[in-house]
C-alpha cells in the first residue's frame, strides 16, 4: 500500500537521508585506491556472469545474479593484497537473524533467512557525526494517520523472544561484527522478486535487526541511547539494478516517538550496466547489435567497492 | 543404354569441340581429366576414408573456434559417460587407459625449484629426480613434502606467512562446524552442510592472501560449481544392433564433470617437462568399456572449460572437487575395499583433468587431428572435507582417435599423491592436530605461476 521504506522507518524510529555518506563518498574518491583499472576487470567480470557462464545461448537470472555477486566479491577479496587487513572478514551464507522490539506499545520481531552476511573483527566506526545524532531529536517520524503502521505485518503469537545474532553465531566467534548483508533477489520468475522499494524496506529491518541484536549484545538489554552507534551496511540486488545502504543505529530506546533517532543513507536504483545483448541482433542479415554489455556504469561498481572496503581503509 | 545415349548427345558436342582452334595444346602439366577419386556416398572403405577426410578439411577451415567446436561435435551417437566420482572397481586404470595418461606418485619437482633460492633449488632437483622416474612406494610422495618443508620453516618470513593463512584455514573450519548454528544436514546431504561451504571459505580467503604474492592470481576468475565438459573418440569397435550393425565406429567418450570450486586465468601454467616425456606406462585393456560399468547414451556432444570461448581467462589453474556421500570412506571400510579409497582420489584428479586441459586446448584451436604444439598443464585438489589429495595434469597429446594414436609417441601425465588428512579433529572450538604440510601443500598450489611472472 504504502512505499515500503517509509513504513520501515517508522517501525524502526529512523530518519532517511538520500545518498551515501561522506566516509563512503570518500573511500570512492580516493585515487590511491587503483579503481580505474578494475573497472576493465568489473566489465569482464559482469560479461562472464551474463554471458560466458553456461553452456546454453544465455543463464537464467537464478544463474547469473548469484554469479555476478560472488565474481563481485571475488575482485573486493583480492583487494587484500594490498589492504592485510581486509582478511579480517568472512563471509556466512543462510544466516538465520532474529530481533524484538517494541514500539509505542507494539511487539514486533524480525526473523528470517537474511541471505549473505559478511561478518569483520573490527566494527565499522560511526558514520554520522555526533551533532548530526543530536539533530535528530528535532525530526518527527512521519506517521500513516489513520493507517495503522503495522499494516501488512503478520500478526504472530510469539512465545519466545529470541533476540541475538549469537542466535546465528555462538559466543566467542572472533568475527563478532556484522559487516554488510547481501540481498540477492534471482528468481527468476519477476512476481517472485522484491520490486526495488519492497527490496528496500526488507534490508532496512534485516540491517535494523542485526545492528540491535549487535547492540543488545555489547550492551545489554536496556533501551538507551548509544555511546558507541552501531553500523550496519546492506546491498541488494537483482542482477542488474543495486540498492546501497548504510544503517546506524543510534538508539535502543525505541518505545517513544521522540528522541534521537536512527540514520539511514540510501542510494537506490543504481544500474550497473544498461543490457546484456547474449545473442548478436541481426536485420536484414547484417549485425546490428553485436553481442556484449552495454551502458556499463563504473560508479556503481565503485560504490560496491567502497562499500566493501568501508571501516578498514 | 545410358551410355549410348550419352554417346549421341556427345557427338554433336564433339564436333563443336573440334571446330575450336585445332592443336591447341592445353597447358603444360595440368591434367586433362579431373582426378579419380573414390565416390563420397558409396558403401566402401575407401568411400568412408574419402567422407572423414572432407570432415577433416572442414574442421581445418573453420573461421572461428565457435564453429570448430561446432563441427567436432555436430554427430551425435550413443557414447559412453564418463563419471571423474565413480564407485567402480579400479577405475583409475580404466581412465588411464581411455585417456593415455601416466601416473606419477609424488609431485613434480618444479615447485620447489620456482620459489627458492637457488643453494636450496640444487638440492631439491636432485631428490626430486627420483619420483619422476616410474612408479616409486608412496613413502617418496612424502619425501619431496618433507624435503620442501625444512625449507619452509627457515625461508618462511620472506615468502609465506604460514601462520596467518593457518589462522584463516582454522577460522574457516571453526565458522562453518561449529560456531554458526545451522540446521541439522539433510538426509545423506552431509558434504552440502560443512565441508562444502568449508571449502569454498578457505579457498576464497586462502586465494585473496595470496594474490598479493602470485599476480596471476590476482587476474584470475573463481567460478563456484561450474560445468566442465569434454568429447572424445578413443579406439574401435563394431556396431552391435540397429540400422548400423556391423560397421567399424570409433568408441565415444564425454565426461561432465562439476567440480564444486575452479580458478581460471589469462595465462597458461608453465609445462613441467618436455612434451615427449615418456615417464611410464599406460595400462591396457582388453575388455570393452562396458566392463568397467561404463554406459551409453546419446546427447548433445559438450566441449567446455567453465564459461564460453569468449572469456579471457582461458586457462584452468586449480580445481577443487568434494566428494559426495556416496564415495566415503567409511562406506569403503564397511565394504572391505580400503584399497578403492585412494582409486576413488586417483579417478576424480585423472578424469576431470583430462577433459579440462583438453577442452582448453580444444578452446585454442587443436583438436585430434591438430594435436597440441604446447603442453597444457593444470591442477586439482580432490577432497572429501578433511582428507586432500593433490593431482597436477600435462596434456601433451589431443591424438586418441585410432587412426592419429597408430604413430603417436606422445603420453600424458599426471602426476598425484595419496588423501592426507587436514585435521584430526574439531571439539570446542578448537582445532585438534592441524596439519601444516596439506596447508603448505595447497598455498604452493595456488602460488603456482608462469616464470616472467
Amino acid at each position: 500500500v504504502f512505499p515500503g521504506v517509509r513504513q520501515a522507518q517508522w517501525l524502526t524510529k529512523t530518519k532517511l537521508v538520500e545518498g551515501l555518506p561522506p566516509a563512503v563518498q570518500g573511500i570512492m574518491d580516493n585515487p590511491a585506491l587503483g579503481l580505474q583499472e578494475l573497472e576493465e576487470r568489473a566489465k569482464h567480470v559482469v560479461s562472464h556472469a551474463r554471458l560466458w557462464d553456461t553452456t546454453e545461448v544465455a543463464p537464467r537470472r537464478e544463474k547469473y545474479c548469484p554469479a555476478l555477486f560472488e565474481n563481485l566479491i571475488h575482485i573486493c577479496r583480492l583487494m587484500s593484497g594490498k589492504y592485510p587487513s581486509l582478511s579480517k572478514r568472512m563471509l556466512a551464507r543462510n544466516c538465520r537473524i532474529a530481533a524484538t522490539w517494541e514500539r509505542e506499545s507494539i511487539l514486533l520481531q524480525v526473523r528470517g533467512l537474511s541471505g549473505i552476511l559478511m561478518n569483520s573483527m573490527i566494527p565499522i566506526p560511526p558514520v554520522a557525526s555526533k551533532e548530526e545524532i543530536l539533530a535528530t531529536k528535532e525530526h518527527v517520524l512521519e506517521t500513516f494517520y489513520p493507517i495503522a503502521p503495522t499494516i501488512d505485518l503478520q500478526e504472530v503469537n510469539v512465545y519466545r523472544e529470541l533476540n541475538d545474532t549469537g542466535q546465528c553465531f555462538r559466543d566467542g566467534y572472533p568475527y563478532s561484527h556484522p559487516h554488510t548483508l547481501f540481498f540477492l533477489e534471482s528468481a527468476n520468475v519477476r512476481t517472485d522478486r522484491f520490486r526495488p522499494e519492497q527490496l528496500r524496506a526488507k534490508m532496512l529491518m534485516f540491517a535494523f535487526g542485526n545492528a540491535l541484536a549487535k547492540a543488545k549484545a555489547l550492551h545489554g538489554n536496556d533501551p538507551k541511547v548509544l555511546e558507541q552507534p552501531v553500523v550496519v551496511q546492506s546491498i541488494g540486488t537483482d542482477g542488474q539494478l543495486f540498492q546501497f545502504m548504510v544503517f546506524q543505529l543510534n538508539t535502543t530506546d525505541l518505545v517513544s516517538n521522540d528522541g534521537v533517532k536512527n540514520l539511514v543513507w540510501i542510494d537506490s536504483d543504481q544500474k550497473l550496466y544498461e543490457r546484456a545483448q547474449c545473442v548478436p541482433e541481426v536485420k536484414k542479415r547484417v549485425v546490428t547489435k553485436p553481442a556484449g554489455i552495454y551502458g556499463f556504469q563504473p560508479d556503481t561498481f565503485k560504490k560496491f567497492l567502497a562499500l566493501y572496503l568501508h571501516g578498514t581503509v | 543404354m545410358a551410355a549410348l545415349g550419352a554417346r549421341r548427345l556427345l557427338r554433336p558436342g564433339r564436333r563443336w569441340f573440334s571446330e575450336t582452334v585445332p592443336g591447341a595444346p592445353s597447358l603444360p602439366g595440368s591434367p586433362l581429366y579431373p582426378p579419380v577419386v573414390a565416390s563420397i556416398t558409396a558403401k566402401s572403405k575407401a568411400a568412408k576414408s574419402r567422407r572423414l577426410e572432407r570432415f577433416n578439411q572442414r574442421v581445418h577451415a573453420a573461421a572461428t573456434v565457435e564453429e570448430k567446436l561446432r563441427l567436432y561435435g555436430k554427430l551425435q551417437r550413443p557414447k559412453y559417460m564418463v563419471y571423474p566420482q565413480t564407485f567402480a572397481l579400479n577405475a583409475d586404470r580404466w581412465y588411464r587407459s581411455f585417456t593415455k595418461t601416466v601416473l606419477v606418485p609424488g609431485m613434480p619437482p618444479r615447485a620447489a625449484a620456482a620459489k627458492f633460492p637457488v643453494a636450496a633449488a640444487g638440492a631439491i632437483l636432485e631428490s626430486g629426480r627420483a619420483p619422476e622416474l616410474g612408479a616409486e612406494a608412496p613413502g617418496d610422495a612424502v619425501a619431496p613434502g618433507a624435503m620442501k618443508t625444512p625449507e619452509p620453516a627457515a625461508e618462511a618470513a620472506p615468502y609465506v606467512d604460514i601462520g596467518k593463512l593457518r589462522s584463516l584455514a582454522c577460522d574457516a573450519l571453526l565458522q562453518e562446524s561449529f560456531y554458526q548454528n545451522k540446521k541439522r544436514p539433510f538426509l545423506y546431504r552431509d558434504q552440502d552442510h560443512t565441508p562444502g561451504p568449508f571449502l569454498t571459505q578457505l579457498v576464497s580467503t586462502l586465494a585473496a592472501s595470496l594474490s598479493g604474492r602470485n599476480p596471476l592470481l590476482a587476474a584470475s576468475s573463481l567460478d563456484l560449481g561450474p560445468e566442465v565438459n569434454y568429447y572424445w573418440h578413443h579406439g574401435e569397435e563394431v556396431v552391435v544392433h540397429g540400422h548400423r550393425k556391423g560397421r567399424i565406429d570409433p568408441v565415444r567418450f564425454q565426461i561432465d564433470d562439476n567440480p564444486h570450486l575452479q580458478i581460471r586465468v589469462p595465462k597458461q601454467l608453465p609445462e613441467v617437462v618436455p612434451l615427449e616425456s615418456d615417464l611410464g606406462d599406460v595400462p591396457v585393456i582388453d575388455h570393452k568399456p562396458s566392463k568397467l560399468p561404463l554406459f551409453k547414451k546419446q546427447y548433445e556432444n559438450k566441449v567446455f572449460i567453465g564459461s564460453k570461448v569468449a572469456d579471457p581467462c582461458c586457462y584452468g589453474h586449480t580445481q577443487f572437487h568434494l566428494l559426495p556421500d556416496k564415495l566415503k570412506r567409511e562406506r569403503f571400510i564397511k565394504q572391505r575395499l580400503e584399497d578403492q579409497i585412494e582409486v576413488v582420489y586417483r579417478s576424480n584428479g585423472i578424469a576431470s583433468l583430462f577433459a579440462w586441459t583438453a577442452a582448453q586446448a580444444m578452446y585454442q584451436g587443436f583438436w585430434s587431428e591438430a594435436d597440441v604444439t604446447r603442453p597444457f598443464v593444470s591442477q586439482a585438489v580432490v577432497t572429501d572435507g578433511k582428507y586432500f589429495a593433490f593431482f597436477c595434469y600435462q596434456l601433451n597429446t589431443l591424438a586418441l582417435t585410432a587412426e592419429t594414436i597408430k604413430n603417436n609417441p606422445r603420453k600424458n601425465i599426471c602426476w598425484g599423491t595419496d588423501s592426507k588428512p587436514l585435521y584430526d579433529v574439531v571439539e570446542d572450538g578448537n582445532v585438534k592436530g592441524f596439519n601444516d604440510e596439506v596447508l603448505l601443500h595447497l598455498v604452493h598450489f595456488l602460488l603456482n605461476r608462469p616464470k616472467e611472472l
